[in-house]
């Protein structure tokens, strides 16, 4: 069926030809998506001296490691940074889950008056839609009066608020298909709620958990805006130190791919690992709704 | 086990306590909270802050009430008007070409083999890294001199452009970087969609002899219509409001040449302090953003109907 109809878009051409078309297609569209991270990688390598000649190959002629040794030194200052990260990615994925599956199985289980659970999942859902800047700056603010200005508090706080939304739709739709007669025989042994969610309906709703872990984690990994906002020094995060090789250092291309190499390398690996779940994430509700 | 004793023991006393509804309700509690102190608040806030006279850099508490002011003052800025234009203009012209994109990738990689599982897998990897990382990544490939772009350009004996320094195609450059990094969105959701649609409706196509560009034209683009509003309207705010690229890549400049809404407000904010003219621009753009979601999930609806009767 699929090979039959990828056909369509080259009918006009003979079979062969229009096979080698479409190859020709997903080849350069690979090459294109590949090309940026193997530069990045190549420069991360290449030694200082190669960087200002016209005439240096695409890959370095020699491979130096100084980069990754200066910015993995555990005396460095890039290294409590990437711990920083760590941490906040650490805890954003950790209370943004756990506090994301509570929430969606309440929404689903609790019978409201005024259909106020349908109107809550609702409100979680405008977090998605409104300009972050919006929030960025009186968030600041705010970060400012309780005190929390440059903690992890602040970050973490900031990216959990904005990862929730996505946990809580994801578990949400699965906690209402969750089979309810499994729940019901529960608790007709005189199971509770509590005994019936954390024993029976969590521990098979892990695939659905392993998604929304996934896709927070690589949000709070990756986020530049608030983090820059709120975590200016103390808190500073990975996207934050590498946006500030352009204004204040100048051009430094070898230790900024090793530091764009160390953001980017974890993602890549483990989404490639977990492509079944990201892929699941990334189309969750898009495509059913 | 003592612990697990004591846990569950725990459990059943605080459920005979509050029972089940009171336990449902605490669970609800905690994220609501958060979302509320993180977001709706400072939402409101901004609001406030907008209809005040507060520049940070001078006063660390808020001054008169002034009104519209901060609202009338947006007129005047030639730099926000302009930055309007660009940022419409980048966020449509970026958002067409990862439909196109996106689509046709999602069409040609449909199929179960390994290699299409393996290729379908690569080409999302740009979306999942960080923006930053985008940036930085693109400011060394479109580099003017040693950029490998421009090294590859010059092999070919094409002239070689200044990617990020040229006024007029620092632009281009921001749009081609940000159909880089996103075209794999739509890609990914188009593929899911294909991957969904009833296969009895494309068998029964192809059995009453439609060529495989009917089929493309008037059975899989129509049914992929709705979900490809959903797309844009994504990708139309997220380009709308694009500012990691930009920061990372040319920093607004050269001059004025790529300062887009999001970029302007961050510079407004957070770079001169004056917070309350940001918050104005935000507002005005959340409304303006607001204003388009509406318009399109109407649009969507009008099409989803249209499809029902059909």
């Amino acid at each position: 069926m699929a090979a039959n109809l990828s056909h369509a878009a080259t009918s006009g051409f003979g079979p062969i030809g229009r096979r080698l078309l479409v190859v020709g297609i997903i080849l350069l569209a690979l090459l294109v998506t590949l090309a940026p991270f193997f530069v990045l990688f190549g420069n991360s390598l290449r030694p200082a001296d190669e960087f200002l000649s016209d005439k240096s190959g695409l890959w370095p002629s020699q491979l130096t490691f100084e980069y990754y040794a200066a910015v993995l030194s555990a005396n460095g200052t890039t290294f409590r940074i990437l711990l920083n990260s760590v941490i906040v990615t650490a805890a954003t994925t950790v209370i943004a889950v756990t506090t994301g599956c509570l929430v969606a199985y309440g929404l689903a289980r609790l019978k409201l008056p005024f259909r106020l659970s349908t109107i809550i999942g609702l409100t979680f859902l405008i977090v998605r839609f409104y300009p972050k800047i919006t929030i960025a700056i009186p968030y600041f603010v705010l970060m400012r009066d309780f005190g929390l200005r440059d903690t992890y508090a602040a970050v973490v706080i900031a990216h959990v608020s904005m990862t929730l939304p996505i946990v809580v739709w994801l578990m949400l739709a699965f906690f209402e298909d969750f089979p309810k007669q499994l729940e019901q025989s529960a608790m007709m042994d005189g199971c509770g709620i509590l005994r019936r969610f954390f024993s029976i309906v969590l521990p098979l709703t892990v695939p659905a958990i392993a998604t929304a872990a996934l896709l927070t984690a690589f949000f709070s990994w990756n986020e530049f805006l608030f983090a820059s906002a709120v975590g200016p020094l103390n808190a500073k995060t990975l996207p934050v130190e590498i946006s500030g090789f352009i204004t204040d250092k100048g051009t430094v291309w070898g230790p900024m791919s090793a530091m764009g190499t160390v953001i980017v390398l974890p993602v890549m690996v483990l989404a490639l690992i977990a492509q079944r779940y990201l892929v699941r994430g990334l189309t969750a509700g898009a495509v059913k709704g | 086990m003592w612990v697990s004793r004591t846990v569950w023991g725990f459990a059943d006393w605080l459920e005979s306590k509050i029972g089940e509804r009171g336990i449902l309700i605490a669970f609800i509690v905690p994220a609501v909270a958060i979302v509320v102190v993180a977001q709706f608040y400072p939402l409101l806030y901004s609001f406030y802050i907008s209809l005040v006279d507060w520049t940070l850099s001078r006063s660390t508490e808020p001054g008169d009430f002034v009104g519209l002011a901060n609202y009338t003052k947006m007129a005047s800025d030639s730099v926000l008007i302009q930055a309007v234009g660009r940022t419409i203009w980048f966020g449509l012209a970026s958002t067409a070409a990862q439909i196109v994109l996106g689509f046709i990738l999602a069409y040609l990689t449909m199929g179960e083999t390994l290699a299409l599982r393996v290729a379908r897998t690569i080409l999302i990897l740009p979306m999942v890294i960080a923006p930053v990382a985008v940036g930085t990544i693109w400011r060394m490939m479109l580099s003017a001199r040693v950029g490998p772009v421009n090294q590859v350009l010059r092999n070919l004996g094409i002239p070689t452009p200044d990617w990020l320094g040229d006024p007029t195609l620092a632009m281009v450059s921001i749009v081609i970087i940000d159909v880089w990094e996103w075209t794999p969105f739509v890609f990914v959701i188009f593929a899911a969609a294909l991957s969904s649609l009833p296969s009895e409706v494309l068998k029964a196509a192809e059995v009453d002899g439609a060529t495989p560009w009917q089929i493309l034209r008037m059975v899989i683009l129509p049914m992929l219509a709705p979900v490809g509003l959903l797309v844009v309207m994504f990708r139309l705010l997220d380009a709308l409001l694009t500012l990691d690229i930009v920061f990372t890549t040319t920093f607004g400049g050269p001059g004025f040449a790529t300062h887009t809404l999001s970029f302007w407000i961050y510079q407004q904010g957070l770079r001169y302090f004056n917070i309350s003219y940001a918050a104005a621009i935000s507002w005005a753009s959340l409304i303006g953003c607001m204003l388009l979601v509406a318009g399109l999930l109407v649009w969507r609806a009008r099409i989803s109907r249209w499809q029902k009767e059909a």
